[in-house]
């Protein structure tokens, strides 16, 4: 299985799990030019974008370190266009990150990091 | 939603009252701090966060922009993170806004919330007072401080729960009471002039020097006793005032030398930087002006031991405080002015080798005439002139070594010499002077008729001596002083004798 469709299927699971808890998904897989979001939910009022990071081990570190400062930015600023492209800039929103770990008997784990990061130009 | 809450920070010796202006509102969740803050208070935001959250309070992530205003000034002090907090908290309409009016919040925060001491308390809450606020929330370790204005309600604070309990009406909060710090009461020193056998001419130039703020500069041989005597000046000079107190206390809470649970600072600063000392240090500055060490010596003395030994435009910053008795410092940042009322005591060697005119059996000057040139000349002529007594300290005689007769105790010296201050303080009240190293010519020539017989006593000595004309006012200066010591009216033969002596005693050319 190679690293494109191991994301895709992580997504997937975690796009079940938020529906199993209650949000409702605006979009998947939102993408312009300057990055993407995986998910796009409302919890309630609160709109979050999710990064969603699958990792089959621990070894490289856990799927959530991998949202680095960098990365956090660009999904900050994906997230800003699209809070304007729909008008919604006065929406309260967060930023989750969910961990999924697929093991190698089809079985997975989820862990999801509720208001992981925020944006911002100084950290 | 916004909210207003006032912290302080500091600007040169003073407080400086600063308004934190929170806004949360709806967005994506973003936490900036605008309006020039420094390192410590761009990183309040974490500890603010964090303390925030282990006082069992959870907060939505929303929009939050915190504005520092005045904006243009640079913010360094961590006490901006408890008014931070309260404000984050008043936007969050946790806390009712009306209830942070006129209120002053001063501390730093731990991760779990506690409340922790910063520097410069003193100042942030005279500057309170003056701006009319009501009540000042402080850190129980800084409580001692802030106690020293009147007229200000004080809450010491644990931690940021007490206050969120009181200002929701919770629970009551009992006004800070003065913890007793061990106090010496018995005004002994532990360097007495009792210790000091011998060196009378010394002894006395240091008197006269205590009595009237002159500076000093002593030179002798090594071992002969410099430095211990010296190190015995501050247990001569009176006792401070309450107002010369609290403004020592400023200078050193600023400057973050208050011992914890430190209040009043009783006694004279003595300071003797090394002769390694830069130029900043000395004087004060970096990007955002801190005191130096003429500044810290406030009220009391700065000794310099090895006067030569420091870089020469070390020694010249010193022009300026010694004639106008405080300090400006220009950074692009701001422009300061610190206190710098000191005396100046110094101590050198007649030369290099430390024995020019010292000569006997065991040692001998083996300086060249040019090499002690050369070394008496790092001294400039403006820096020397600003000095008005130049003693030379013989090496002490085997009998007075030997002696088991305690010389006159430092207590008796101080009493002279407070009453001579206050003699010198009742002549000069008009002209807002309090000794008579302040004088100026007009002044002088004002409170310091010469009689007759010591004008003409004058006068010979200045064709003999080849004295310049500022060397004039500097004698009577100290002749003035010395004439306040006897308790004398007037000044008489004796006095301009003895002040001439103390002019010109050192024995090298130092002109």
């Amino acid at each position: 299985m190679n690293t494109k469709s191991l994301g895709k299927q992580g997504e997937d699971i975690a796009a079940k799990y938020l529906c199993a808890h209650g949000y409702r998904i605006l979009s998947r897989n939102f993408h312009v030019s300057i990055g993407e979001v995986d998910i796009i939910a409302w919890d309630e009022d609160v709109l979050v974008f999710i990064e969603v990071k699958t990792r089959r081990s621990d070894r490289c570190g856990t799927p959530g370190q991998s949202v680095h400062h960098r990365k956090q930015q660009k999904i900050a600023r994906t997230a800003d266009w699209y809070l304007h492209q729909h008008h919604m800039e006065q929406t309260p929103c967060r930023f989750d990150v969910i961990e999924v770990y697929l093991r190698s008997d089809h079985t997975w784990k989820i862990r999801q990091i509720s208001g992981a990061f925020e944006s911002g130009n100084s950290r | 939603m916004f909210a207003k809450a006032y912290g302080a920070t500091t600007l040169g010796v003073d407080g400086l009252i600063i308004d934190v202006e929170v806004d949360c509102a709806n967005g994506l969740p973003s936490f900036d701090i605008v309006g020039l803050a420094d390192t410590a208070v761009k990183e309040s935001k974490e500890r603010v966060r964090t303390a925030i959250r282990n006082s069992g309070i959870k907060l939505r992530q929303e929009k939050l922009t915190i504005n520092l205003a005045p904006a243009n000034l640079r913010k360094d002090n961590s006490g901006l993170d408890l008014p931070i907090a309260v404000g984050i908290l008043a936007a969050y309409g946790l806390i009712p806004t009306e209830k942070l009016e006129k209120k002053l919040f001063a501390a730093e925060l731990s991760l779990e919330g506690d409340c922790r001491a910063i520097r410069g308390i003193l100042p942030m809450a005279v500057k309170a007072r003056e701006q009319g606020f009501t009540t000042f929330f402080t850190s129980r370790a800084n409580a001692n401080e802030a106690l020293l204005v009147k007229g200000i309600q004080i809450y010491a604070l644990d931690h940021l729960t007490q206050l969120i309990d009181f200002l929701l009406d919770r629970t009551e909060l009992s006004l800070a009471e003065r913890q007793e710090t061990p106090k010496c009461t018995h005004p002994a020193f532990s360097d007495d002039f009792a210790d000091v056998q011998g060196q009378f001419l010394a002894k006395r130039a240091l008197e006269i020097a205590a009595a009237g703020g002159h500076n000093a500069l002593m030179v002798g041989s090594p071992g002969a006793g410099k430095t211990m005597l010296a190190r015995r000046m501050n247990s001569i000079l009176p006792e401070l005032t309450r107002e010369e107190a609290l403004e020592v206390t400023k200078i050193y809470s600023i400057a973050g030398l208050l011992p914890p649970n430190g209040g009043l600072v009783t006694r004279r600063p003595f300071r003797s930087p090394h002769h390694t000392t830069s130029m900043t240090a000395l004087i004060g500055g970096g990007s955002i002006p801190r005191p130096g060490e003429v500044t810290l010596a406030q009220n009391g003395v700065l000794f310099l031991d090895e006067l030569p030994e420091f870089n020469k435009t070390t020694l010249e910053v010193l022009r300026q405080p010694l004639e106008d008795r405080s300090v400006t410092i220009a950074r692009v940042n701001a422009t300061l002015t610190f206190p710098a009322n000191f005396i100046l005591l110094s101590a050198m060697n007649p030369c290099p080798c430390g024995y020019y005119g010292e000569e006997d059996d065991t040692h001998t000057c083996e300086c060249t005439p040019n090499e002690i040139k050369r070394y008496t000349r790092k001294i400039s002529g403006p820096l020397l002139d600003r000095i008005d007594i130049h003693i030379r300290v013989p090496r002490v005689e085997y009998k007075d070594l030997s002696s088991t007769q305690k010389a006159e105790p430092s207590l008796r010296i101080r009493e002279r010499v407070t009453a001579a201050r206050q003699r010198q303080y009742a002549r000069m009240k008009k002209f807002g002077l309090f000794c008579n190293a302040q004088m100026n010519h007009a002044i002088l020539m004002e409170t310091c008729p010469l009689d007759r017989s010591a004008q003409k006593l004058l006068e010979q000595a200045f064709r003999l001596m080849n004295l310049s004309a500022r060397s004039y006012d500097r004698i009577v200066k100290v002749a003035r002083t010395a004439a306040d010591l006897g308790g004398s009216e007037k000044i008489q033969d004796a006095h301009i004798a003895e002040a001439i002596q103390l002019r010109n005693s050192v024995g090298v050319n130092m002109n």
